[in-house]
């Protein structure tokens, strides 16, 4: 048998017909995270279509009063909690692994367990939303609204619910991001060496570790004030409703840059590749990521300037938000010098990132009038708002993150999309968005409040409304080109080769579509662009056994060799301990001691997760100690 | 054959200290608890300062006797963690065993000192938000202690009818760093539970 088949067999997947279940490889959990994503933009876009439809002229009664309630809750929930985040988690998954020169991720069982959480998470909320029990009360549910007293029913406990599954699942992830990164990238690929989109993604995996806790825990007071009576956020027994609050924007902003940051590693790779330049002023690049990343966490307040709050809180969190225009800043000017100092070639993904410079400086702009307290006084809860969030997400994480998708497309499928088709869809998302989006700064300044599912004729927002109207469905048009030219060139397309870029990381090394093996001989690096500063007889790595998942672990600051471990083969326990955890979770919310039932199968099939891979080694691995 | 190469094969296969990939995933964790645990406490003070009665008058002053015992016996408990810590390390899976069966008997002893302490506390979770905050906090640092008696109970269990193998050393020494853990996470509600009420009600004004 030849080394690669035998890599084939020790990597390849197991049997029977449950084998898509015990499915732990990384590329395959990866490119779920990333089509289960895409599925839940796509419902996102929808529940947005349907809102401007409803919006496109005054006093319209397309959908009701409740059902648009449940539309936009449903679209803000799924787009940050179901779509952004998880996403950006899939990219990470899939990419990490293969740009540090690693065969999987640190823990391949729990990543399982991770994607199947978040699947159920998801299923849940939109069952929930098909039987006209979906959440109403916003993507953040503030408390009093959404608290027992004016919320009865089972609609924000699916919400509530639906957040613990979202975040345990992006826990999962930052920690195999975080210990992969730190432990398992190839020889010589020391700190300073990593791929910012590496950097990024560790990044937000350390702020996903600070962040998640708070909401889970602040979506579990409000779960337990609901179901079980307890007056964490009751006024008029000793709990403040402004708690919710604070817990919940201490997460909720520190989200807003887990979303955004991996946008920014995006930008790095596809212009490295494209100018065919080392990034200028790597260290200071990683130096802006990192403090956007403390920073995130010193701002949360200016999503409540409008709840009171003392004059010298205002002044400093409108200080905090002004600096991380800074680091932005930083970035951006080093981009732009990358591609002053380089021989720009411009493909699709280059699109995407001019597409970025404008849509998300624009974002940036806006957000500097509602980081001052008076401004946002004015602009609090208008349209100018919604405007602004749209510019910097869409502009930071959306732009971005399609270009990646094509930039790896040929990666992903062997084959090239259409340029032509490729372009197309671009402009149509750039001119789609600003028309959609532009007009509201307009509304915004004219009154126009969020949140309304109708308006008067005599108040002239309607014109501004129908444009917006159809600048989503230009938008929409772009998303189909897109999915029309990857489906054609998926099986169709001219073949691309490992390298069709020319580009400096690792996963380039590889042929494409990727092995399941990820590496035949796995990399040594020489420099902080793996591929372009190789010597030609760069050395490989030899040793690691290819008869077991055997995989190398370095030293966290210089990625010297240490020692090997074997990781876990596929295995059908994480799927179950991931469903005895969606039936503790969901019962809950019907029957309190479900909670306990949960906790008590979920820890019963834990142990069947230990035996598994406990008894396996039992019987291969050396005893240490002399059997009596 | 002039191709270069990096052999490891003469490296340690699995290791048992804080090299291996389990003791980053096991320290990942603490830091998410840990920061709920620090989530928690800021909601205690929160909900200190937006009140004028913290805890309100009908709150008695606690009984500190079985709080206190449950707070020396976590930490006694700490010492066969300790021993069968440094015994893992060494690979001496008898001194494990002894320690781990100590340290359950001490779990199950937290545990049930634990539950005659929240039996008694004379309020409900649904009685006010300071009852809702003790009750939570009591319940989630149980839920751990629980969970980590029973993985001790569990790997103790593991080692007396299989073989010990290197992995499980690792294992042994992830779940006595745990241990410390929960004991550690306990002494910050100790103070805000237990001795709080004692320092004066808060000035009215």
């Amino acid at each position: 048998m030849t080394e690669e088949e035998q890599l084939d067999r020790t990597w390849g997947p197991g049997s029977g017909p449950f084998r898509w279940f015990a499915e732990v490889s990384h590329k395959h959990v990866g490119m779920r995270y990333i089509v289960t994503a895409f599925v839940f933009l796509i419902a996102g876009g929808i529940e947005a279509a349907l809102m401007r439809w409803q919006l496109a002229k005054p006093e319209n009664n397309f959908v009701s009063p409740d059902m648009y309630n449940q539309l936009f809750t449903m679209h803000g929930t799924t787009m940050m909690f179901l779509f952004a985040v998880p996403m950006m988690e899939g990219m990470a998954i899939y990419f990490v692994p293969l740009m540090i020169g690693t065969r999987d991720v640190a823990f391949p069982k729990l990543n399982v367990y991770g994607y199947f959480i978040y699947l159920f998470g998801g299923l849940f909320l939109y069952t929930m939303f098909f039987i006209n029990a979906g959440p109403d009360a916003g993507w953040f549910s503030y408390v009093p609204l959404s608290g027992p007293q004016f919320a009865p029913g089972k609609r924000v406990d699916t919400w509530a619910q639906m957040i613990t599954f979202t975040e345990m699942s992006g826990l999962v992830v930052a920690v195999e991001i975080i210990v992969t990164v730190f432990k398992m990238r190839a020889p010589g690929m020391s700190l300073n060496r990593i791929p910012l989109f590496v950097w990024s993604m560790l990044v937000i995996s350390f702020m996903i570790i600070f962040a998640m806790p708070a909401v889970m825990l602040d979506s579990g007071f409000l779960a337990l004030d609901r179901l079980i009576s307890t007056h964490f956020f009751n006024r008029a027994e000793g709990g403040d409703p402004i708690l919710y609050q604070h817990l919940f924007w201490f997460f909720g902003h520190p989200e807003v840059y887990i979303i955004f940051i991996p946008g920014l590693g995006f930008m790095s790779s596809i212009l490295t590749t494209f100018t065919r330049r080392r990034i200028f002023g790597y260290p200071v690049m990683v130096a802006s990521l990192v403090f956007t990343g403390f920073m995130g966490f010193g701002l949360w307040v200016h999503h409540m300037f409008a709840t009171g709050l003392p004059q010298l809180g205002q002044s400093f969190f409108t200080v905090a938000s002004m600096m991380i225009a800074i680091p932005t800043g930083v970035q951006i000017f080093c981009w732009i010098v990358t591609i002053w100092r380089g021989a720009l070639r411009i493909r699709t993904p280059v699109l995407y990132v001019f597409g970025f410079f404008i849509v998300f400086i624009i974002g940036g702009l806006t957000g500097l009038f509602v980081a001052s307290v008076p401004m946002d006084w004015q602009l609090h809860d208008t349209y100018f708002v919604v405007a602004h969030l749209h510019y910097v997400l869409i502009g930071g994480a959306l732009f971005p993150l399609f270009g990646a998708f094509y930039y790896w497309f040929p990666k992903w499928s062997g084959r090239m999309y259409s340029e032509k088709l490729g372009t197309i869809s671009f402009w149509l998302l750039l001119i789609g968005f600003n028309t959609a989006f532009f007009p509201m700064h307009i509304l915004g300044l004219m009154g126009m409040p969020r949140r309304v599912y109708t308006y008067m004729p005599q108040l002239r927002w309607g014109s501004l409304n129908a444009l917006a109207t159809a600048g989503a469905a230009v938008i929409a048009l772009s998303v189909l080109t897109m999915i029309i030219n990857f489906r054609r060139s998926w099986k169709r397309g001219a073949l691309a080769g490992p390298n069709p870029w020319g580009a400096d990381t690792l996963e380039w090394s590889t042929p494409s579509p990727i092995p399941r093996y990820n590496f035949l001989r796995l990399p040594t690096v020489a420099g902080p662009n793996a591929l372009w500063d190789a010597a030609p007889d760069q050395p490989h790595v030899v040793g690691v056994s290819t008869t077991t998942r055997e995989v190398l672990v370095t030293r966290v600051l210089d990625a010297e060799p240490e020692h090997r471990e074997e990781l876990p083969t596929h295995s059908l326990w994480p799927f179950i301990v991931a469903v005895m955890t969606a039936i503790g979770l969901i019962g809950s919310i019907f029957y309190a001691w479900y909670f306990t039932i949960g906790l008590g199968i979920t820890g019963a099939a834990l142990i069947g997760w230990f035996l598994e891979e406990a008894v396996k080694h039992s019987r291969k691995d050396p005893p240490v100690e002399a059997r009596a | 054959m002039s191709e270069r190469v990096i052999d490891v094969s003469a490296l340690e296969l699995e290791a048992t200290d804080s090299r291996a990939l389990l003791w980053w995933g096991n320290l990942s964790m603490m830091v998410i608890e840990g920061t709920m645990f620090a989530m928690l406490i800021g909601t205690y003070l929160y909900l200190r300062t937006a009140n004028l009665d913290w805890p309100p008058p009908t709150v008695i002053k606690p009984d500190l006797t079985l709080p206190t015992v449950n707070l020396l016996i976590m930490f006694a408990s700490c010492i066969p963690m300790l021993v069968a810590d440094r015994a893992a390390k060494r690979g001496h899976a008898t001194t494990v065993r002894v320690c781990f069966a100590i340290a359950v008997l001490a779990g199950i002893a937290i545990l049930t000192i634990r539950s005659i302490v929240v039996a008694n506390l004379g309020y409900k979770w649904s009685d006010h938000a300071y009852g809702s905050f003790v009750w939570t906090a009591l319940g989630f640092h149980t839920m751990h202690t629980l969970a980590a008696t029973g993985e001790t109970a569990l790997l103790l269990i593991y080692s007396l009818v299989r073989p010990v193998v290197k992995k499980n050393l690792l294992d042994f020494r992830c779940t006595a760093v745990y241990w410390y853990f929960i004991v550690l996470m306990w002494l910050p509600f100790y103070v805000i539970i237990y001795i709080a009420p004692f320092l004066g009600r808060k000035e009215r004004f």
